[in-house]
């Protein structure tokens, strides 16, 4: 195999020397960060594919695990018209003390429920509604005085915190919900209940399709960064062409999904598809889960009837 | 799994419904520019297995595009079922569904052709696009299912199989609508031994069953037991010679020339050893016999020319 560089289908000289740039004595250099750029990209191929491909939960032998996931679909839907609804504070922590008690019935752990739920309510909603809640915003009685601000007095009213504390709750509750529905229910049988629920077959059936592939792609940005990785002898702490690089990468990918989607496409007109979508039957629902609906319907309108009383 | 014996009363008794595919003077170019398929002509009987050999990039995989309606020639003909194949004759719909419904098409990449939620919505879609009753669609899944030993996968969604289960589910999607030809493209590709031998197997029974198998491979050890029929392309795209496995197989002169065997050397301490790559066991099998008609004694030194070199 070895000849002269250049050769047809000789190996260069140089490929078969040592490479004299590798030290061979195994010593230890200075400890580099890795690559934010990997950082991001792993971390949230991971987060995705955690969070999508969960199904531990859906799995366990619970109350919410039992109903029909149309059945499931449709009372969360009517306690999330109720949730938007209501007004009153009690009524809002009377929901979400009911959402926790079945989430325990259901096996979810309830402390990393609350948690998946409040850490992030308060980063996303929280920030949002913190300045409804000064006197300058929200005017009203102060009941906490912030100092004077350019000879002007700042304070939070009671009427603004009010305020704020009731879109914190509405949000946290409908996270709460959604995230109970998810959580209790595989992907492919939530998607059956959403056919149940009457969204249009092709919609349902393009979500089915991206959830599937999502996977598929993690996979291969997995392997891009991973090949990269593998060839990466020193550090690269050129921002610029780490940038150029990720750009690259992502040209990359979407070339690769192009050709995929057609492939995909020619699968499917092989097996007979014509734009038309036909899907398996869905179960039967049982006298379970109209009771279980039949229960939601009441304590969402329940809830709707007592705020307005309270009003 | 067993499949029904093939009906061999009267060969001559159909023989107008004899040629499944006719294919005259096909050529296809990808993005107008690069060429896949040059003039080729072929023909394929009813209840044969054909093979189309050939080095990679030779038009392979675009043939069996063509041959299942997916992609259609830039110039030639194609015949199906004594009707024209083209763009314009599979939008009527009675063709349209009589064509689907009699040629199957495994493609070589698994997860492009498994793309529904769970295996039991993939195996369903043909079916149920055929326009078959639920309940028939049902029956025939679970059969299926059972028929190639994965009714544990069904609830499984595609990202939680291997590649030799996905591999499994495709062929399921295909063999569920019972179609009467079945197009594999490069079945035996990136699979491990165990899922290989299962398909050659599969494939040996579905063509004893009186299904028209043609497919694409340059797995030149599993040939004679997948085939009746070659057909050998060149780099340039065009058929240069048909011909049963065995002659093919025979004629190196021939697979070196497109490019499916080459010779390799490697050294024993003083002893270079010249041998065939890419037809390892049916060269082995050859050595074997020439050893019994010599009355050599059996050894299993692989098949070569052995020269001394300093």
């Amino acid at each position: 195999m070895q000849g002269e560089a250049g050769e047809h289908g000789t190996a260069p000289d140089w490929l078969v020397r040592g490479e004299p740039s590798l030290c061979p004595c195994g010593c230890v250099g200075r400890r580099q960060r890795g690559s934010y750029v990997e950082k991001t990209v792993r971390g949230l191929s991971g987060a995705l594919r955690r969070a999508l491909g969960a199904d531990d939960v859906a799995a366990q032998p619970g109350l919410l695990q039992r109903l029909d996931p149309r059945i499931k679909a449709a009372s969360t839907l009517a306690l999330l018209v109720a949730a938007a609804f209501v007004r009153n504070l009690f009524v809002f922590v009377a929901l979400y003390a009911a959402v926790l008690a079945v989430a325990g019935a259901s096996r979810v752990s309830v402390r990393a429920f609350v948690l998946r739920v409040w850490l992030f309510v308060p980063l996303f909603t929280g920030l949002v509604v913190l300045p409804a809640t000064l006197n300058v915003v929200t005017h009203g009685h102060v009941v906490v005085p912030l100092g004077t601000w350019f000879g002007y007095r700042l304070g939070l009213t009671s009427q603004g915190l009010t305020a704020a504390a009731r879109i914190v709750l509405r949000v946290a509750v409908s996270i709460s919900l959604v995230v109970l529905v998810t959580l209790t229910t595989r992907w492919n049988d939530l998607l059956g209940g959403l056919r149940g629920l009457f969204v249009p077959k092709l919609f349902v059936q393009v979500l089915a399709m991206a959830y599937r592939y999502t996977f598929h792609l993690l996979d291969t940005v997995d392997d891009m960064y991973m090949a990269r990785k593998a060839r990466m002898v020193r550090v690269d702490r050129d921002t610029k062409r780490a940038r150029a690089d990720v750009a690259a990468s992502a040209g990359a990918l979407f070339a690769k999904t192009h050709a995929l989607s057609e492939e995909v496409h020619l699968a499917m007109i092989a097996r007979g598809y014509r734009g038309e979508t036909y899907t398996l039957r869905v179960p039967r629902i049982t006298t379970a889960d109209v009771m279980w609906l039949a229960s939601c319907l009441a304590l969402a309108a329940a809830l709707i009837g007592v705020d307005r009383a309270f009003h | 799994m067993r499949f029904t014996e093939r009906n061999t009363d009267g060969p001559q008794a159909d023989a107008r419904d004899d040629v499944v595919f006719a294919l005259e003077g096909v050529s296809y170019r990808y993005l107008d520019r690069f060429a896949a398929l040059d003039g080729v002509s072929l023909s394929v009987r009813r209840g044969e297995r054909l093979a189309l050999l050939g080095a990679n990039g030779c038009g392979k995989s675009t043939l069996l595009k063509l041959l299942d309606g997916l992609l259609f020639a830039e110039t030639g003909s194609f015949r199906a079922f004594g009707n024209e194949v083209t763009e314009v004759s599979l939008d009527d719909e009675q063709f349209h569904e009589a064509f689907r419904s009699r040629v199957g098409f495994v493609f070589q990449n698994s997860d492009a052709q498994v793309f529904s939620p769970t295996v039991r919505e993939e195996i369903a879609f043909g079916p149920l696009h055929m326009g078959m009753a639920p309940a028939d669609v049902d029956t025939r899944v679970d059969d299926t299912l059972r028929m190639l030993d994965i009714a544990d996968l069904a609830d499984r969604a595609p990202y939680q199989l291997s590649g030799g289960q996905k591999k499994r589910v495709a062929i399921a999607s295909v063999l569920v609508m019972n179609p009467d030809v079945l197009l594999f493209d490069e079945p035996t590709a990136a699979l491990d031994p165990r899922t290989q031998d299962w398909l050659v197997e599969l494939i040996e029974q579905l063509g004893a069953a009186g299904k028209t198998i043609v497919l694409a491979t340059h797995d030149l050890d599993t040939l004679e037991r997948i085939a009746d029929r070659c057909c050998v392309f060149d780099e340039a795209h065009h058929i240069v010679c048909e011909g049963l496995p065995s002659a093919i197989l025979r004629d190196r002169a021939l697979l070196r020339n497109v490019n499916l065997i080459h010779d390799h050397a490697h050294r024993h301490g003083a002893v270079v050893h010249v041998h065939e790559h890419g037809i390892e066991h049916h060269a082995q099998h050859e050595e074997h016999e020439h050893h019994q008609h010599a009355g050599a004694p059996e050894d299993n030194a692989p098949a070569g020319r052995v020269t001394t070199s300093t």
